[in-house]
């Protein structure tokens, strides 16, 4: 089609001026002509000039012919489906409950795309360009017939970052269709602070606000790892929705049994409290809590009511018991050992008094504690790394039942050890025990405690080798260290060695002697067995030698780590680092320990985290509060495995390395709140310059609005045109010169040329 | 004749009559026995360092009726320069007049017997604070631990729960109701009783106490042993009943 269009581009005055012009010229020309020619011919001859002129005038004004072609084009559409585990609840939050499960939000996304004559799916399919995806925490394309495969399983929604994404690499007048419940639990939760979306969107909400019923524990913070004997704290958000008046226990569990509950009174619609709760653990190893509220009458979501946690309990020190047969200095100095390693909690019993003893004065005046043998042997016992049996025989003090206990603590990981005198081993009457065949070595019920002259210790092979009696780096400087301990003046007889043994005593060397030091396992856990009650003497005794006494120190404070089975006696110990969320800083704690087992301040560290794809970062890290603790602080900028190693070294020497690893990922708690936010998704559509569409009134008319709104920001037609400027054309022109040529002819026939 | 040249000539007819007690040997080899303390005492120079030669057997015979320790029911005498020193991490320094200062070299011994887990127990059997044994003691031990004080010990002490829960200080007289200690960190290894506690503990060899205690007669008495058995504890086991699982008890007992 085409239409006629005056496009010149001469303004009016100009040609009305010109018109003027040429109206007076025509009027010179026909009286000029007058006075020549008859009327008629005047008016012929004039006529025609003006025919040419009224042409020329025309053509001022740019007459055009405008040619003009229309083509519809399919518009770009992002069509979104939320795949979260939110998007698995009920639809309805009213639907009545039976046998069969309601449907969920997801399900009626899919009864909107996907029932009826013709698909709402296949509809828009055809009148625009589709693209097709799931999202939840990450988006994924799909193609329009798999919608029945999609599965609410995401375990989170980014929902605002996506549409984000979607935005941007969505084509130019292009718009996005997103079906959701509005739960937003990524980075972004609202759309505070950020620009309007380049594209429109047309959010479809899913699910129900009114009568929407829940009550859930969210916000859960547990530490992953606690230590025994101290209390850790969890904090914790209840949260409930439309169950304003009522109040619902809250129970705080580990494993099956329950620790504590608290009654949560519902005071508001929208209901939130937040809750400590404490626990102090006594046992080591991994521990299941929970904390959960029962299920409610007409509640929506009952999976969102429970929670569970792991915590690894672990020992921050190394807790010891010892009994001591009486008050001895090998007690005393065994005291000063364990008491001086920050590392090392003691709990000592001495027995001051024999029953045969008698005191002067009322027991009221005596700082004597009866013996808690129940206490000690049914009950605290699992809570202890290392027995020390100093000089002490279970005879006059309980029943040797209690024994038993003693032997399952060590085949369950405990340690044990003996040391000699008058009251130990079968001095102690321990040959006829249930202790016998846990210590490493053999008895008989014959062997004495002998008085001696001097004996001297000496290393055995094993001995030579073995981390306890490793005194000194250099294994010459080792042996020369053992040479010089001053020497014992009892000793234990003893049938056998079951175990090792590390040192002798009385004999030329370490090949000959009576068995000194021996060690052994029994079940999962350690013995020791040292043959003597004078070892206080290798460390008073050398003081007055003017050696010192870091080597009786060294020697108890590596038989306690051996005995815990301390991982392989490192210096060096990264603590468990807690899992966190990108972003989120993480502190990374280290512990360093010089070769005589105390803390220093002093060392060299160089700390390194690995990140998911393995690249190094070097992390500066200092000297922290605690002695011989050390911090560095993290922030993991996405998610993944973190690998973390860290080596000390003191003067040059490296005292050990560690490694351990962390998680870090985003906690989305999908699960933790599932009442829709329609009122961000219709925040969304507005500052999009789109339209919030309730999930109920989604139909054809709907979809009508959505092209009507699309079509009122950019029409989806194309209109292609052409224009014909008709003073380009050769015939005007060609009918002008020849109306000037019939004047002229006219002219010289009628004798005026 | 002054009071010290009487008492001097009185030891030294008891020693020609052979009525000084035996003088103990430490741990024995043939003794079956397993002697776990052995109260050793100083011997110095000047002064009198034996005023109450007597004195130790009744208290390790009380110390060995009384708790589980096994002793030697005799003293051993120990210079500071001797090489056995540090086998008797227990010292008992007692007299009654000022002495000679201490050798450098005893001196130094001393400040590491005691640092590093020794114990000595002070008695003035004198009882004149400033005076004698007092002056003596006290200019020794600052030049042991220079600027380290004597202070009172608190009644919550440990060397005062070891064993008996003292409330008193005994001695043959009260010139002080409380004790002086010196600190080393968290460890007290000196400790100083100016209520001469040698003179109550002793007994002669018919069996007779050889001092009254005044003003609290045989009560009196029986604090100075209850003492001297608190204090070989403490020493053997040092701030043990200080430890957390202790307290709870003690105080229940103290509040009776």
């Amino acid at each position: 089609m085409q239409d006629f269009y005056l496009i010149g581009t001469l303004p009016l005055w100009l040609i009305t001026l010109a018109t003027i012009a040429i109206a007076a010229l025509l009027l010179l020309q026909f009286l000029g002509l007058r006075q020549r020619l008859p009327l008629g011919q005047t008016i012929f001859l004039t006529l025609l000039r003006a025919v040419v002129y009224a042409g020329l005038i025309f053509f001022l004004f740019g007459p055009a012919l405008i040619d003009r072609k229309t083509t519809k084009l399919r518009r770009p559409l992002t069509v979104l489906i939320d795949s979260s585990q939110s998007m698995g609840f009920p639809a309805d939050p009213q639907a009545p409950v039976g046998e069969k499960t309601p449907p969920s939000r997801l399900d009626a996304v899919r009864e909107k795309l996907t029932s009826g004559k013709e698909p709402l799916i296949e509809k828009l399919n055809r009148e625009y360009d589709l693209r097709i995806a799931r999202f939840g925490t990450s988006m994924e394309p799909i193609a329009p017939g798999s919608l029945a495969a999609i599965r609410a399983q995401d375990r989170g929604t980014r929902l605002i970052e996506l549409l984000q994404a979607a935005a941007r690499d969505g084509a130019a007048q292009s718009a996005i269709l997103v079906f959701s419940d509005g739960i937003a639990n990524g980075d972004r939760k609202s759309l505070d602070g950020m620009a309007p979306l380049s594209v429109p969107v047309f959010a479809v909400g899913v699910g129900q606000t009114q009568g929407f019923s829940d009550v859930r524990i969210s916000k859960l913070g547990a530490p992953e790892f606690a230590f025994r004997g101290r209390e850790f704290k969890i904090d914790l958000t209840v949260q409930a929705s439309g169950m304003k008046g009522k109040t619902v226990p809250l129970f705080f569990n580990r494993g099956k049994n329950l620790i504590t509950s608290r009654p949560i009174a519902i005071d508001s619609d929208q209901f939130e409290q937040k809750l400590t709760l404490a626990f102090m653990p006594k046992e080591l190893g991994t521990h299941a809590f929970s904390v959960s509220i029962p299920a409610q009458p007409g509640e929506q979501i009952v999976p969102n009511n429970h929670k569970e946690f792991k915590v690894e309990v672990q020992r921050d020190k190394i807790r010891i018991l010892t009994l001591s047969g009486s008050p001895a200095w090998n007690y005393r100095f065994l005291r000063m050992a364990l008491k001086q390693d920050p590392l090392i909690e003691l709990v000592s019993f001495v027995f001051l008094r024999t029953p045969t003893d008698t005191v002067d004065v009322p027991e009221s005046q005596l700082s004597l504690i009866p013996f808690p043998i129940d206490d000690i042997f049914l009950e605290e016992l699992k809570n202890f790394d290392v027995i020390f049996f100093d000089d002490f025989s279970h005879r006059a003090y309980f029943n040797p039942v209690y024994l038993d206990r003693v032997k399952d603590f060590v085949r369950d990981g405990g340690g044990l050890a003996m040391l000699g005198g008058t009251r130990a081993f079968d001095a102690g009457g321990y040959g006829d025990s249930a202790l016998r065949e846990v210590l490493p070595v053999e008895l008989d019920g014959k062997g004495a405690f002998e008085t001696r002259g001097a004996m001297q210790a000496a290393l055995t092979p094993a001995g030579k080798a073995h981390p306890i009696t490793r005194l000194l780096s250099d294994p010459k400087a080792n042996e020369e260290a053992w040479r010089k301990l001053p020497p014992l003046t009892g000793i234990n007889q003893i049938r056998g060695v079951r175990g090792e043994t590390l040192l002798t005593a009385g004999g030329a060397d370490g090949t000959s002697g009576a068995p000194l030091l021996a060690i052994g396992r029994f079940g999962k856990g350690r013995t020791l067995a040292l043959m003597t009650d004078d070892a206080w003497r290798w460390n008073f005794i050398a003081v007055g030698n003017k050696e010192t006494p870091q080597n009786h120190l060294k020697l108890m404070r590596q038989a306690v780590r051996w005995l815990a089975q301390e991982p392989s006696f490192e210096q060096v110990r990264l603590q468990p680092i807690p899992a966190s969320q990108p972003g989120e800083k993480t502190v990374i704690k280290l512990r360093v320990l010089k070769d005589d087992f105390t803390p220093t301040r002093e060392a060299s560290i160089q700390l390194r985290v690995f990140g998911p794809e393995g690249e190094p970062i070097v992390i500066p890290i200092a000297a922290d509060n605690e002695e011989g603790e050390y911090a560095g602080e993290f922030t993991p900028t996405r998610e993944g495995t973190y690998r973390v190693e860290a080596e000390a070294s003191l003067g040059g020497k490296v005292l050990g390395r560690d490694k351990t690893s962390f998680t870090a990922a985003y906690s989305y708690g999908e699960a933790d709140d599932g009442l829709p936010r329609l009122d961000l998704l219709k925040q969304i559509a507005e500052t999009s310059k789109g339209e919030y569409i309730p999930i109920d009134d989604w139909n054809d008319k709907a979809l009508e609005r959505i092209a009507a709104r699309l079509e009122s920001i950019a029409p989806s037609e194309i209109i292609e045109q052409r224009q014909i400027k008709l003073w380009s054309n050769v015939w005007p022109f060609a009918i002008m010169l020849g109306l000037l040529s019939v004047e002229w002819w006219m002219r010289r026939k009628w004798g005026l040329i | 004749m002054n009071r010290r040249k009487f008492i001097q000539l009185v030891s030294h007819g008891l020693l020609g009559a052979g009525l000084l007690p035996r003088i103990a040997q430490a741990a024995a080899a043939d003794d079956k026995r397993r002697l776990q303390f052995v109260f050793a005492q100083i011997k110095y120079r000047g002064g009198d360092w034996n005023p109450h030669p007597l004195a130790v057997t009744p208290l390790m015979e009380e110390l060995m009726a009384r708790t589980s320790v096994e002793a030697d029911d005799a003293r051993h005498e120990v210079t500071l320069i001797d090489r056995d020193l540090f086998n008797y991490p227990f010292l008992y320094l007692t007299g009654r007049y000022e002495f000679e200062p201490f050798s450098q070299e005893e001196v130094e011994n001393l400040r590491r017997f005691l640092s590093y887990g020794g114990f000595m127990l002070i008695d003035d059997a004198l009882g004149q604070q400033g005076y004698g044994f007092d002056k003596a003691a006290r200019r020794e031990m600052q030049r042991v631990f220079p600027g380290n004080e004597f202070k009172r010990i608190p009644p919550g002490h440990a060397s005062l729960r070891s064993y008996y829960l003292l409330r008193r200080i005994g001695g043959v007289r009260i010139i002080s109701p409380t004790l002086d200690g010196i600190s080393i960190g968290s460890s007290m290894p000196v400790i100083y009783c100016q209520n001469d506690l040698g003179g109550a503990w002793e007994r002669d060899q018919t069996g007779k106490w050889t001092n009254a205690c005044t003003p609290g007669g045989e009560a009196q008495r029986r604090d100075a042993f209850h003492l001297g058995i608190n204090l070989i504890l403490y020493a053997m086991t040092e701030n043990y009943k200080e430890d957390l699982i202790h307290v709870p008890f003690i105080r229940r007992r103290l509040t009776q």
